[in-house]
């Protein structure tokens, strides 16, 4: 391996521990030496019975960690069930999921405040080296590259058995330390690690001068001028008949055998300049001059599968076009464009004045276009759904020259959205009253999601890289990177002596403004809660003011998570996104792969339409998808509420039956992968509905009783939960908010039913809402919820019809018309959504997920003003946020 | 009372001759043996059971791979603590930082000597051990805000803050719940409180007993911050609370004051309602009165062993129920706790009061104890009471969506200033 990895230098001699243990055994003590032999058995027997994790889980990883916990695995056994949620009182840190740059400063910080001896493990791939999202711009190639690791557990996620597994291996690597050597009591041995810096990007501080260094040669400029880069097409334009001619599949690479040793040279920084001359044919390659472009087929011009309908927007279009001036609104592509300055009177007028009134904003995303970036919106509505209409604005695409009025006074559900916008693509939004970077930290160097942005790992733009498979060797990313690591800074930038460990670059641009609250003159305080935090759910921050125990000011810091899945989707053909759409919310897997294939296959029409035995499928896999989430969700919420894991892991049980079906049926506990455009990968095995239907008719009805008996009247639980973080319908419906959120709070609108999908239109559930839009509706909508989707479950699994599981043959060679589609699902967590602009080559254009976790958080500061700390804690809980999903 | 009855029972020898230099050594070794070995002992293994039963209650196994059952856990937990890096943060106050564990510690420790867990087997027998008892074990808030003070830390803050509102709130019903103890045994001494229910039965055994016991145990379990009542280390809110930044041994005295004082609540609660080591009403008295009497080595062997084992069995059921309740329950919020101790358990404990006066009346003071007007007249006045308060408390709770539209003008003050 050519870069350093830390090890820890310390132990030198290696005793075979089974020998040890043997002699431990049978040799008298005789001498002082084996005396102290005694000393260590024992000293080391105390420590590997008592591993007390460190309470805090970075992703996917985390939930197979918190399994481990539960009745099927039982770490308690080995007596590490002690998760500490402070690193004072932890013994290991198990690094369970994707470390990315914007949390690697926390979890330095976490390490150096754990008390020796003290290890790590990294579980699974992420923590070992990356794992899928390694190209990612904001992923840290394992953990290693910045603390100690003493156990590597593979896997993605490793399965509860691979974690307990490793933590005997820990075991035995802590029999083999030796009192007197064990570093920790020696002075001369620094053990700490220094806190890496977020700068224009994550800069280790041991290295700062080479980074300096390098960067001032501009080498990662010289290298991306020899990369073959992303083409960027033209926006669409109106008139239809002339077709745009998107350019077809990525731009052949320039026949230059030698790249990859020149991007190997390029690596070691030696040449640069003079091999950049040889690849200069790339350029042209982006425009394809000579090539006759191919006709690429299109899909049929819709935003989504349900929605207004041609007739109906021309209609809307003519309404707006004479209420406003002519030439307000145009129709693109089954979409309304808007001129910019006319964008609020327009949306305010859909709002208030249409006659269907679009008070749902959607779904906010943007593309960047060769000529523009286009912010698209869509809009539905509450009252009268399934009429969903796509509004675009476009602006400059020059890098920060790019300006949107702001819709969030509009629909305030527009705020994160259009603060996810401004960071991935650097767009304004004038009126937007707190735009700051959301996922990044203020002071990155870049705007990720514009197409001319290259990822420091960039090599070429579509996968599979050519550098992982050619002549059968392989090279690592590393390999290519000047910098030997996942970083790429700017040629001038010169604030080096501003970069400061102690620095919080990412929360203190988030700090809530001080409140006079007229009661006593009492001095209010900050509290960081998060990212690392028994209750946030995973990485999740909050900045509070608190006045004593109530919440005057809080502000949402998010990020820790952003593990760059549009970047990435956007690398990846279509077909080799689905593992990715697995980790997102990666507490339903099956219905995050649903909401991607339906994208899919809108664009690719009738030739992907799944045969009926899919459809059930399909349908199963979802409504088993939400009783686990669900599942999942009340037991957490209780055990946010104070009670001590007992209902959790009863749910987890339940949950760990569910689990075992999809593992049946697709081979993994967690990341399914398991839907196929136009189907699923594989048939159910034989027995498996059996078995489903056994859960389904004979016990999971009797669990979500046994929950609303013992919660759903607990004086405490009604205590704590009435009244607390309401929300009212028209705030729900304004704020965006989704799913179990959204119905809470009354408003009877499930996708489900307003925009049906797959075979739903065919079963027979209620859409659950609640009344009051407290934390306890929210409690008591998901069980119901659980019982529809019971009854969902029965009635699948009775009709479910022998045939085909795919329209065709099994493929892996997806063609996918040019076009744009959004899909949405009624996942558990609430509307999930796809927005795919295909150009007709392997891979989309442009990716987006319009994510309900994260839109659902824009309402929490609205929630917990004036509630006390606790209530904090049980209303997140109630959003039921996922990290995966808030930052992906 | 003979020399070897001197090796035997130095505590009961100690208090009742003028202490010469010997018996003190002994009496010292005794003690030293005592609270340094075996009841740090019992709180290991009450930890060791509070895992175990948990995990029951989870459907776990909980630990059974160190030693047989897990046995072995606590010592390997104490090897680990003990060996772990002692950190003090760069910014906290020293000395405090370091003195606060032990002060808890320390008060959790002075509560036991007045527990006679037999006949003669308390260390130190004074006319007010009740009140001692109570100043004692009231010390402990001082450590935790201590604690929580010097650690500069802003959930040991929020942690310590809670613990003090709480701990102060919380000693007021269990003070009040222990009144009618004092009103029936005539006597502060814990001594004298164990003689009596040897005579009269179990204190518990009466309306107003058993509602005193109730409010006790409440009260209790809100004095060692455990379920529902944990708020000064609630785990899901503010990390670890008072001793997030402690780490090592100083937290492992932390978690050894905590169960140590669940053990000496659950003894405290065990030695006056539940009549110490004697069996429940039909066989009041006993085994005092069989094997009572003897003063030879033997004859008190003979009686203090089934004492201690009937008084261990009741203080682990006593335990067991805070495990349960932990195992079962979530947590109230700060306002709800006050609350709780001010609307509910203080009106309440005050009542009941009088109705323990009554029942003095009817039971206790006569010659001619009659159990059946005592019964008659306090279950009517208890359960009156109880409905009562508790209507009053509800509709106090009611009060609450006001609260609430307070909450939101505060909101919209909120709205305006921002
Ligand atoms: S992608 Fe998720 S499951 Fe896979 S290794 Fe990374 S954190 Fe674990």
């Amino acid at each position: 391996m050519s870069t350093p990895t830390i090890t820890r230098p310390e132990w030198s001699t290696v005793i075979d521990p089974v020998l040890q243990k043997e002699l431990e055994q049978h040799v008298l003590v005789t001498s002082w030496d084996k005396m102290l032999g005694m000393v260590d058995t024992v000293y080391n027997w105390g420590r590997r019975s008592s591993l007390w994790p460190l309470g805090f889980g970075l992703a996917c990883c985390a939930i197979e960690m918190i399994c481990t916990a539960s009745s099927r695995f039982d770490i308690a056994r080995f007596g590490a069930e002690v998760f500490r949620g402070s690193p004072r009182q932890a013994d290991v840190m198990i690094v369970s999921g994707t470390v990315t740059k914007t949390m690697m400063p926390m979890i330095a910080r976490l390490y150096d405040q754990m008390p020796e001896p003290k290890y790590v493990m990294a579980m699974g791939a992420c923590a070992s080296g990356g794992g899928p999202f390694k190209e990612g711009y904001n992923v840290v190639s394992g953990i290693d590259k910045y603390l100690p690791v003493d156990v590597y557990i593979p896997g993605c996620p490793p399965t509860p058995q691979a974690l307990l597994n490793g933590l005997i291996m820990l075991q035995r690597k802590i029999d083999g330390e030796r009192f007197t050597q064990a570093p920790w009591y020696r002075g001369d041995v620094e053990r700490d690690v220094p806190i890496p810096v977020l700068g224009p990007d994550l800069i280790d501080v041991r290295l700062l001068e080479v980074t300096a260094e390098k960067t001032a040669q501009g080498l990662v400029e010289a290298r991306e001028e020899t990369l073959v880069k992303p083409t960027l097409i033209p926006a669409p334009q109106p008139e239809v008949p002339e077709v745009v001619e998107a350019v077809s599949d990525a731009p052949v690479a320039p026949k230059a055998p030698s790249k990859l040793d020149l991007l190997r040279a390029q690596a070691a920084g030696t040449a640069a300049p003079a091999a950049a001359e040889g690849t200069e044919p790339a350029k042209p390659a982006a425009k394809p001059a000579g090539k006759p472009a191919k006709k690429v087929k299109k899909a049929i011009a819709r935003p989504s599968l349900v929605w207004l309908g041609d007739a109906g927007l021309e209609e809307l279009a003519a309404r707006i076009n004479t209420r406003f001036s002519d030439g307000t609104a145009t129709i693109i592509q089954a979409g309304l464009l808007i001129p910019s300055e006319r964008l609020v009177a327009v949306c305010h007028y859909l709002r208030d004045d249409n006659l269907i009134k679009y008070d749902y904003l959607a779904s906010l995303q943007s593309v960047h276009f060769e000529d523009c970036i286009e912010v698209n919106y869509h809009l539905e509505s509450t009252t009268t759904p399934g009429k969903l209409i796509q509004l675009r604005v476009r602006t400059s695409e020059k890098e920060g020259e790019g300006e949107v009025p702001s819709v969030n006074a509009i629909w305030r559900g527009a705020d994160f959205q259009e603060r996810e916008v401004y960071d991935m693509m650097g767009i304004r939004f004038t009126g937007h009253p707190e735009l700051k970077r959301i996922l990044m930290w203020d002071g990155y160097a870049y705007w990720p999601l514009r197409k001319d942005f290259l990822e420091p790992y960039y090599e070429g733009p579509t996968k599979v890289f050519e550098s992982r498979v050619e002549d059968g060797r392989h090279f690592r990313s590393e390999e290519f990177n000047p910098y030997g690591s996942n970083t790429k800074i700017p040629k001038d930038y010169t604030g080096w002596n501003t970069l400061d460990s102690g620095d919080d670059t990412k929360g203190k641009t988030l700090l809530p403004t001080g409140v006079e609250i007229s009661e006593l003159g009492t001095d209010q305080f900050m509290v960081s809660m998060g990212p690392q935090h028994p209750s946030t759910h995973g990485v999740f921050r909050m900045n509070l003011r608190v006045d004593g125990e109530t919440i005057v000011g809080l502000k949402p810091v998010m990020g820790y998570m952003h593990r760059n899945h549009e970047k990435i989707g956007e690398r990846n053909t279509f077909l080799m996104n689905f593992p990715f759409t697995d980790r997102l919310d990666y507490l339903t897997s099956m219905g995050n792969n649903f909401g991607y294939a339906l994208a899919i296959e809108q664009l690719m029409g009738d030739e992907a339409k799944p045969p009926e035995r899919a459809e059930y499928i399909r349908i199963i896999m979802a409504e088993l998808t939400r009783v686990a989430s669900h599942m999942w969700s009340i037991g957490f919420l209780l055990n946010d509420l104070g009670a001590f894991f007992t209902p959790a892991l009863y749910a987890i049980e339940e949950r760990e039956l569910i689990l075992d079906l999809f593992e049946w049926a697709s081979g993994s506990r967690m990341m399914c992968n398991y839907f196929r455009f136009g189907g699923v990968a594989f048939d159910l095995p034989k027995g498996w509905i059996e078995r489903c239907r056994g859960l389904v008719n004979n016990r999971l009805d009797g669990k979500i009783d046994e929950l609303d008996r013992y919660l759903t009247k607990n004086e405490i639980v009604i205590d704590r939960a009435k009244g607390i973080g309401v929300l009212t319908a028209k705030e729900a419906i304004n704020f965006s908010t989704a799913g179990p959120i959204l119905r809470a709070s009354g408003v009877e609108y499930d996708v489900r039913r307003a925009a049906p999908y797959g075979i739903y239109d065919r079963f027979d559930f209620k859409v659950v809402t609640g009344k009051n839009g407290d934390v306890y509706d929210r409690y008591l909508v998901r069980l119901e919820e659980m019982r529809e989707s019971v009854k969902i479950l029965k009635q699948a699994c009775r009709d479910i019809p022998e045939g085909p599981i795919l329209p065709g043959k099994k493929s892996y060679q997806i063609k996918v018309p040019a076009g744009e589609a959004y899909s949405r699902v009624e996942n558990p967590k609430g509307e999930l959504g796809y927005y795919v602009y295909a150009d007709g080559s392997g891979t989309a254009y442009r990716y987006h997920v319009r994510s309900p976790s994260f839109i659902n958080l824009t309402s929490l500061e609205q929630m917990c003003l004036g509630h006390s700390i606790a209530d904090v804690v049980g209303i997140l809980g109630s959003l039921d946020i996922v990290l995966g999903e808030v930052d992906r | 009372m003979n020399v070897a009855c001197d090796w035997a029972f130095p505590l009961v020898w100690a208090q009742q001759s003028e202490l010469d230099s010997i018996p003190w050594l002994k009496w010292i070794i005794v003690l030293a043996v005592v609270f340094f070995g075996i009841f740090p002992g019992i709180v290991a293994y009450t930890v060791w059971g509070e895992r175990k039963v948990a995990a029951r209650f989870q459907d776990r196994i909980g630990p059974n791979r160190v030693g047989p059952l897990g046995l072995l856990q606590p010592i390997a937990d104490a090897i680990k603590l003990i060996t772990k890096e002692d950190l003090v943060p760069r910014s906290a106050d020293r000395w405090v930082h370091l003195i606060a564990p032990v002060l808890i510690l320390v008060s959790a420790f002075l509560v036991l000597p007045v527990i006679p867990f037999g006949v003669g087997l308390a260390a130190v027998n004074p006319p007010s051990g009740l009140i001692y008892l109570i100043a004692v074990s009231s010390l402990s808030a001082l450590g935790i805000f201590l604690a929580g003070w010097s650690s500069r830390n802003k959930y040991s803050l929020l942690g310590a803050m809670r613990a003090v509102a709480q701990l102060v709130s919380y000693e007021v019903p269990q003070v009040l719940s222990i009144v009618p103890i004092i009103l029936w045994a005539g006597s502060l001494s814990m001594v004298t409180i164990f003689d009596k229910q040897v005579l009269y039965g179990w204190f518990l055994f009466s309306p107003p007993g058993m509602l005193a016991f109730v409010t006790l145990t409440i009260a209790n379990i809100a004095e060692v911050n455990r379920t529902p009542f944990d708020l000064p280390e609630a785990e899901s809110e503010i990390i670890a609370g008072y001793h997030t930044e402690y780490s090592g041994m100083r937290f492992g005295l932390f978690f050894l004051a905590e169960y140590l004082s669940v053990f000496a609540v659950s003894c405290l609660g065990t030695a006056i309602f539940l009549g110490g080591g004697t069996l429940p009403w039909p066989l009041t008295g006993e085994p005092v009165v069989t094997l009572g009497g003897g003063e030879t080595l033997f004859a008190m062997l003979l009686l203090n062993l089934p004492l201690i084992g009937i008084f261990m069995a009741k203080v682990s059921l006593y335990i067991f129920l805070m495990f349960w309740i932990r195992a079962t329950l979530p947590r109230l919020r700060v306002d709800q706790l006050m609350a709780f101790a001010w609307k509910f358990m203080v009106p309440l404990c005050i009542i009941n009061i009088f109705i323990s006066a009554v029942w003095y009346e009817c039971v206790i003071r006569p010659s001619k104890p009659n159990y059946l007007l005592g019964w008659g007249v306090t279950l009517p006045l208890v359960v009156v009471s109880i409905i009562g308060v508790l209507a009053l408390y509800r509709s106090s709770m009611k009060a609450e969506p006001v609260e609430l539209t307070t909450g939101s003008r505060r909101r919209s003050v909120v709205r305006s200033v921002s």
